[in-house]
C-alpha cells in the first residue's frame, strides 16, 4: 500500500522536527564538558551569571546550536536553488567558488578598515559572494559550453582556488593572515550571538525570497524554453534566485567561515525524499541542512575529543563518498 | 617526401632552440634569486663563493644553506611536476587533468603528513631515512588516489573525461579533509611545519631534500622519455592505438605510476604546488606541437621555469614576508588558465 503524498510529507515533517529537538539537546547537553538536564533547564528559566555551566549553556552551546541550524539551513537552500535553476546537479555555494568570494571580499574588508563592524563584515561578505558567483558565471556564460555542469565545476574549482590565493596574498602582505584564516575557516565552536542577530534581517529576505521563487524555480528545473513558454520572465526569475543565494551563502560565511558540501548533498537527499517539485525540496532542504550540520557539529566534538575539529572536516567525511556516488551514477550529464 | 623532411627538420631545429631559450631564461631566474634577496651579493661574489675562490663565511652561509637548495630544489620540483602533468594529459587525453585538480596531490600530502604525525615523536630531528621515506609515502597516498580514480572514473574501461575531473575534485577535498584532521591532531610545532609545507613552498628547502627527490626523477623520467612514442599513439583513438600493435593497459598503467611518483616526490619535498602540470603543458604544445617527444623535456623545462620565477617573485614582493610559490602560479595560472579554455573553446 502507498502512503498518501500528504501523509507521507507531514511524518516526514515531524520526523524532521523531532531529529532537529533530539540534536539540539544533545548539543547542549554534551561537549567538551558534559552538563546535566537540571542545569539546562536552569540556566534558560534561572539563569545564575556566577554560575559556570549557566553561562556555558547561555554563551556558548546555544547560540552554537541556532548557528548550526541557521546555516545548514542556508546553504541547503542556496544548493537547491543552484541546483534547481542551473539545472546543474553539482551546482553549491562552495564548489562554484561563491564562498570564495565571500572570503575574499572579508579580506579586502580586513585590510582596507581593520575596525569594521561586524554589519559591515557582513555587507562585504555579501557582495564577496556575488562578486564570486558573478565572475563564475558571467566566465561561464561566455564559454561555448561553459554552463555544463563539469566545465561549471571546474571554472568555479579553479576561480575559488585564484580567489582563495589572491586573498591569501593580500593577508600575507598586510599581515593579517591569521585574522583571515580564522575568519575561512569554520568557525562554529566560537559562534557571535551578536552577529547572529545581526544576520537575522538577511536571513529573513533571502530565505522569504527562496521560497517565494521555489514555483518558479520548478518551472526553471524542467528547462527554461518551457518555463519562457509557460509565460515565465526567465531572466527576472534568475535574478531574483541568484540575489536569494548570494544572501544566504554570504551570511553563512559572515557567521561561521566556509562549510562544504551541504550546499551539495542536502538538496540531492531531499529531492530523492520528497520528489522533484522545488515547492517541497526548499523548504525540507531547510530542515535537513538544519539537521546535517547540526549533526555534524556535534560529531565534530568528539572525533578527536577533548579537542574540537573543524565541522568541514565532518561533512567532508559525509559528503565525498556522497560526491562520488553522485559522479558514478549520474556521469557527466546533466540534472 | 622531402618537404616532410624538411618540416620534420625545422620541428627539431625549433625544438633545440625553444629549449635553449627556455634554459637561458631559467639561468637568468637562478642569478636574479642567487644575487638577489634579503641582502644582495654582487655577481662576482657568488661566482667567487660557488667557485671555492677566497670564500667568505657570511656568503657561504646564504648561498649553500639558503638560496642554492631552495633554487634547485624548485626547479627540480617544476621540471618534474611539469613533466608528470604532461604524461597525464596524455594518458588520460584529456588537457585538463593536472595532478592537482585529479587530486593525486591531496592524497600525497595526506599521506606525507599522516607519516610526519606517526614519526613525530621518534625523530626530533628529521633523520635522513625520514627524509627519504618521506616520497615513499606520497608516492602511496598517490597510489591510493590512483586506485580510486580508478574505480569512480571509469566507463567501460577507459577514463571519461568529465568523471576524471569531478572524482579528482571530490578526492583532493576529502585528502584534505584528512590532512586537516591530522595536522591538527600534531604539536604546534610540527602543526606550523606542515602548515608551512601543505601551501606549497620550497622556502626551507635542504639538500637532503634536494637529494630525496633526485632519484625519483633520475629514474623516472627517462622511463617517461623512452615512452614518448607510446604517448603519441595513445592521443589516435583507442581501437586504432591497440590496432598498431601497443599493449595500451599494460603501457599505460606503467606510465601512470611513473607520473605518480613525479609528483609523490615532488609533493613530499614541496608541499603541493598547482597548476604547474595543468600549464606547462599548454604551453608546450602551443610552442611545440603535438609529438611528446619534444613536448617531455620543453614541459619540464617550462615548469623549472615557473617555479624559479614564481618563487623568486614570492620570496621578494612582499617581503619580509614571504608568500608560498603555490600560491603565486595559483594567481598567476588561473587567468592564463582561462584564457586557454577561451582559445580551445572558441577556436
Amino acid at each position: 500500500m502507498k502512503l498518501p503524498a500528504s501523509l507521507k510529507m507531514a511524518s516526514l515533517l515531524v520526523l524532521g522536527i523531532a531529529l532537529i529537538i533530539f540534536t539540539s539537546v544533545l548539543s547542549v547537553l554534551y561537549g567538551t564538558k558534559s552538563i546535566t538536564y537540571g542545569t539546562v533547564w536552569n540556566a534558560m528559566f534561572h539563569l545564575d551569571p556566577d554560575n559556570i555551566d549557566h553561562m556555558i549553556i547561555i554563551t556558548s552551546r546555544i547560540p552554537r546550536v541556532a548557528g548550526a541550524l541557521l546555516i545548514g539551513a542556508f546553504l541547503a537552500v542556496s544548493g537547491a536553488l543552484m541546483q534547481g535553476m542551473t539545472r546543474n546537479y553539482l551546482a553549491s555555494p562552495s564548489i562554484m567558488g561563491i564562498s570564495d568570494g565571500s572570503v575574499f571580499a572579508v579580506t579586502l574588508c580586513m585590510i582596507v578598515m581593520p575596525e569594521a563592524s561586524s554589519m559591515s563584515m557582513i555587507l562585504y561578505s555579501l557582495a564577496g559572494s556575488l562578486l564570486g558567483a558573478a565572475l563564475v558565471f558571467g566566465t561561464a556564460k561566455l564559454l561555448p559550453g561553459g554552463t555544463s555542469p563539469v566545465t561549471l565545476a571546474i571554472l568555479g574549482t579553479i576561480i575559488g582556488t585564484f580567489l582563495g590565493g589572491v586573498s591569501q596574498a593580500l593577508a600575507s602582505y598586510f599581515q593579517v593572515s591569521q585574522n583571515i584564516s580564522f575568519w575561512y575557516n569554520a568557525r562554529l565552536h566560537m559562534m557571535d550571538p551578536a552577529l547572529i542577530k545581526l544576520a537575522i534581517p538577511f536571513a529573513i529576505v533571502g530565505l522569504t525570497l527562496g521560497f517565494l521563487m521555489s514555483r518558479p524555480v520548478t518551472m526553471l528545473s524542467l528547462g527554461e524554453e518551457t518555463a519562457a513558454g509557460l509565460g515565465m520572465k526567465v531572466a527576472l526569475v534568475k535574478s531574483l534566485t541568484m540575489l536569494s543565494v548570494v544572501i544566504l551563502t554570504g551570511i553563512s560565511v559572515a557567521i561561521a567561515g566556509k562549510i562544504g558540501f551541504i550546499g551539495l548533498i542536502i538538496p540531492h537527499i531531499t529531492r530523492y525524499m520528497v520528489g522533484q517539485d522545488y515547492r517541497k525540496i526548499i523548504p525540507f532542504a531547510a530542515f535537513f541542512g538544519a539537521l546535517f550540520l547540526a549533526a555534524c557539529d556535534l560529531i565534530s566534538r568528539f572525533i578527536n575529543f577533548p579537542f574540537e575539529t573543524p565541522v568541514g572536516v565532518v561533512t567532508a567525511l559525509f559528503g565525498v563518498p556522497f560526491f562520488l556516488y553522485l559522479v558514478k551514477t549520474r556521469g557527466g550529464g546533466s540534472a | 617526401m622531402s618537404k616532410g623532411i624538411m618540416k620534420h627538420r625545422s620541428k627539431r631545429l625549433n625544438f633545440w632552440l625553444l629549449l635553449l631559450i627556455t634554459c637561458v631564461l631559467t639561468l637568468c631566474g637562478i642569478y636574479i634569486s642567487l644575487t638577489n634577496g634579503t641582502f644582495d651579493i654582487s655577481a662576482k661574489d657568488v661566482i667567487r663563493t660557488l667557485l671555492r675562490i677566497d670564500s667568505n663565511g657570511d656568503h657561504d652561509l646564504v648561498i649553500f644553506d639558503f638560496r642554492l637548495p631552495r633554487i634547485v630544489l624548485g626547479a627540480l620540483v617544476g621540471f618534474g611536476l611539469g613533466i608528470a602533468g604532461a604524461v597525464l594529459q596524455g594518458i588520460t587525453r584529456n588537457s585538463l587533468a593536472d595532478p592537482g585538480i585529479i587530486g593525486i596531490h591531496a592524497a600525497a600530502g595526506a599521506f606525507v603528513v599522516l607519516f610526519m604525525f606517526i614519526s613525530a615523536g621518534t625523530m626530533e630531528t628529521p633523520g635522513w631515512f625520514s627524509i627519504l621515506s618521506m616520497p615513499m609515502f606520497g608516492f602511496l597516498g598517490g597510489l591510493v588516489a590512483v586506485a580510486l580514480l580508478y574505480m569512480f572514473a571509469r566507463q567501460h574501461g577507459e577514463f571519461n573525461p568529465q568523471q576524471l575531473i569531478l572524482v579528482g575534485i571530490a578526492l583532493a577535498s576529502g585528502f584534505g579533509a584528512v590532512t586537516l584532521y591530522v595536522s591538527l591532531k600534531m604539536d604546534p610545532q610540527n602543526f606550523e611545519a606542515a602548515a608551512v609545507w601543505l601551501a606549497g613552498s620550497v622556502y626551507n628547502a635542504t639538500w637532503e631534500q634536494v637529494l630525496s627527490t633526485l632519484p625519483w626523477l633520475i629514474v623516472l623520467i627517462p622511463v617517461i622519455w623512452s615512452r614518448a612514442a607510446v604517448l603519441d599513439l595513445m592521443q589516435l583513438h583507442e581501437v586504432s592505438v591497440k590496432g598498431v600493435g601497443v599493449a595500451t593497459g599494460r603501457e599505460r598503467q606503467l606510465l601512470l605510476l611513473c607520473a605518480v611518483g613525479l609528483v609523490s616526490a615532488c609533493v613530499s619535498v614541496s608541499g603541493s604546488i598547482g597548476f604547474v602540470g595543468l600549464i606547462a603543458p599548454h604551453i608546450a604544445r602551443r610552442l611545440i606541437g603535438n609529438s611528446y617527444r619534444y613536448i617531455i623535456p620543453l614541459c619540464g623545462m617550462i615548469g623549472m621555469l615557473m617555479v624559479v620565477i614564481c618563487d623568486f617573485i614570492g620570496k621578494t614582493v612582499f617581503a619580509p614576508a614571504e608568500l608560498a610559490v603555490g600560491i603565486v602560479i595559483s594567481i598567476i595560472g588561473v587567468p592564463y588558465f582561462i584564457y586557454l579554455l577561451f582559445k580551445t573553446r572558441t577556436g
